[in-house]
């Protein structure tokens, strides 16, 4: 009774900031002082069908409760409404990149885990906390995220899988080591090491089990981490996901795309903080 | 808090030597050598020129200030917005302390990158590069107070039930009153926050800028000058485009560095 219940509170709660999301970002896009502009309203060419294209949109926007529901209606719908830029519905075009992304944001994610914890393992084996390496992740934490996207384009070695699981590694790692260093230290560790339990078991039956809540939040937190790097990695690597349809829609003012897109994301962030199972350890991670 | 005094002399130095740069007379980061665009370092140009003829020192040195002086005033805006919201969400009635923190968890549920975007692509295309600078590190500042509100509101919630709080309320001290004591009380809570925010923001910005979407040409910014990484042809040229890029991961390490120790 009490899962139930504690299930139905967080279910109405993603709801509630799903539809929050979508209140605040359909005003913030339409009240924005740039909404009804064009860039096709600098060419001569395409000038006047611009214009008549912008008064129309301008008529249908006139309501905010209106626009609202629209949007809430294509939601409920699962087409999402039809894209300003391209005239198709919203969900066929985010179909397929959603599996783009996801693919992306999976392999990315799983590498960057593989790597921060073989790192954060070896690094605690020794006493002292090791420069050889802390200095690459504090060095990677210091490079912007397109920097380093375009610096594996040019160098023609890595993909976006490699620079989304670089990002995530440096972030984790320094995590990860700073509780692996702590969890060695634990008393009962200790006694279990004198008693010449072997580091597999170690790790496996005493640490991991300890560190669980905090490795859930961090998992999270990787995510959103993920979510945000997908921008600039899918634009730069002109990979066909989500993040690049994004990007596409913010430059063509597409609303019905982007608020689909900012709604996906919101689930998707809601729905990683609910597998957390203290908010605690999700804040301070 | 104690910040190791190198890592402080250095960036002042970067600050001191970019603010000389951008002093001399005749520096501008506009004024275009039409002959000798792409030129490699020079006496005349030191760090050679962009595609344009444009010095690329002295477009270094303003994005540098530029980048530094905005990620700080949003920083600052930040902060005080997060103290506000925490105090009052701590300290107000309770039905108010859950609505400010649910407005947290709605701007926490959406990456940093989709918000900016959204607000910064709806934005006129005629905005001037200095309105557009001002424009961006403004969003910056109003989508990342949420992050620190939440930990201003916990720090603030535990000062609350403190004994000596318990026993100022005791003795009738309001509200006003309350709140005075109470923000120096935060203070050690605030200064990292600032901190932490900085290298964030101007991080923001050149991912942003990157994009497309960060401050307007012809205003130098670290985003801008990443863009210019995607010229193929400028990059067989000349060696100096990656000056920026060097300088901007140093600036971060040394703003990280601050931060790390605050």
């Amino acid at each position: 009774m009490k899962v139930a219940l504690t299930g139905l509170r967080w279910t109405a709660r993603t709801v509630v900031i799903v539809l929050l999301v979508m209140l605040g970002s359909t005003l913030l896009v339409r009240f924005a002082p740039g909404y009804l502009s064009d860039a096709r309203e600098m060419d001569s060419r395409y000038a006047a069908a611009a214009r008549s294209e912008l008064s129309t949109e301008a008529a249908s926007s006139h309501s905010i409760p209106h626009m609202i529901l629209s949007e809430i209606r294509g939601s409920l719908r699962g087409d999402f409404g039809t894209s300003r830029q391209f005239d198709v519905p919203v969900s066929e075009l985010i179909g397929p990149r959603l599996a783009v992304s996801g693919g992306l944001l999976l392999r990315g994610i799983g590498l960057g885990w593989l790597l921060a914890l073989s790192a954060a393992l070896i690094s605690t084996a020794g006493k002292n906390p090791s420069f050889f390496w802390q200095a690459p992740a504090t060095l990677l934490l210091a490079v912007p995220t397109a920097a380093l996207a375009t610096f594996c384009l040019l160098a023609n070695s890595g993909g976006p899988v490699l620079v989304m699981a670089l990002l995530l590694a440096a972030r984790d790692f320094k995590f990860l080591n700073h509780a692996l260093r702590r969890g060695w230290l634990e008393p009962h560790v200790l006694q279990a090491r004198a008693q010449g339990l072997g580091p597999v078991r170690l790790l496996l039956g005493h640490l991991v089990p300890a560190l669980a809540p905090q490795l859930g939040a961090l998992a999270s937190l990787s995510l959103v981490t993920a979510l945000s790097a997908l921008v600039p990695v899918e634009v730069i690597f002109n990979v066909p996901g989500l993040g690049e349809l994004a990007w596409n829609a913010a430059l063509n003012r597409d609303l019905p795309v982007l608020l689909a897109v900012v709604m996906l994301m919101a689930v998707a962030v809601t729905c990683s903080g609910m597998a957390v199972p203290h908010g605690a350890d999700w804040e301070s991670a | 808090m104690k910040i190791r005094r190198p890592i402080l002399w250095l960036l002042v130095s970067l600050i001191v030597a970019a603010s000389a740069v951008v002093s001399v007379p005749g520096a501008s980061y506009a004024h275009q050598d039409r002959e000798a665009t792409l030129a490699s370092a020079s006496l005349r140009h030191p760090a050679g020129t962009d595609a344009l003829g444009r010095d690329r020192l002295v477009r270094v040195a303003v994005a540098f200030l530029l980048s530094l002086a905005g990620a700080a005033a949003a920083a600052a805006l930040t902060t005080a917005a997060a103290a506000g919201v925490g105090t009052l969400a701590a300290f107000g009635r309770p039905s108010m302390g859950w609505t400010m923190m649910l407005a947290c968890d709605v701007f926490l549920a959406l990456p940093w990158m989709f918000l900016l975007m959204m607000v910064r692509s709806a934005l006129p295309l005629t905005t001037t590069p200095a309105r557009s600078a001002a424009i961006t590190f403004f969003v910056l500042a109003a989508l990342g107070w949420p992050a620190s509100a939440r930990a201003v509101y916990r720090g603030a919630t535990q000062l609350k039930s403190s004994e000596w709080m318990l026993y100022a309320r005791a003795t009738g001290l309001n509200g006003a009153s309350i709140v005075r004591h109470v923000i120096p009380n935060l203070l050690p809570l605030l200064v990292p926050q600032f901190l932490i925010s900085v290298p964030a923001f101007v991080m923001a910005e050149a991912n942003l800028g990157a994009l497309g979407l960060g401050v307007g040409e012809p205003l130098p910014s670290w985003g801008g000058m990443l863009f210019e990484l995607n010229n193929s042809p400028m990059l067989m040229q000349t060696r100096w485009v990656y000056f920026p890029v060097v300088l901007l991961v140093l600036m971060l390490l040394l703003l990280e560095g601050i931060a790390a120790q605050a």
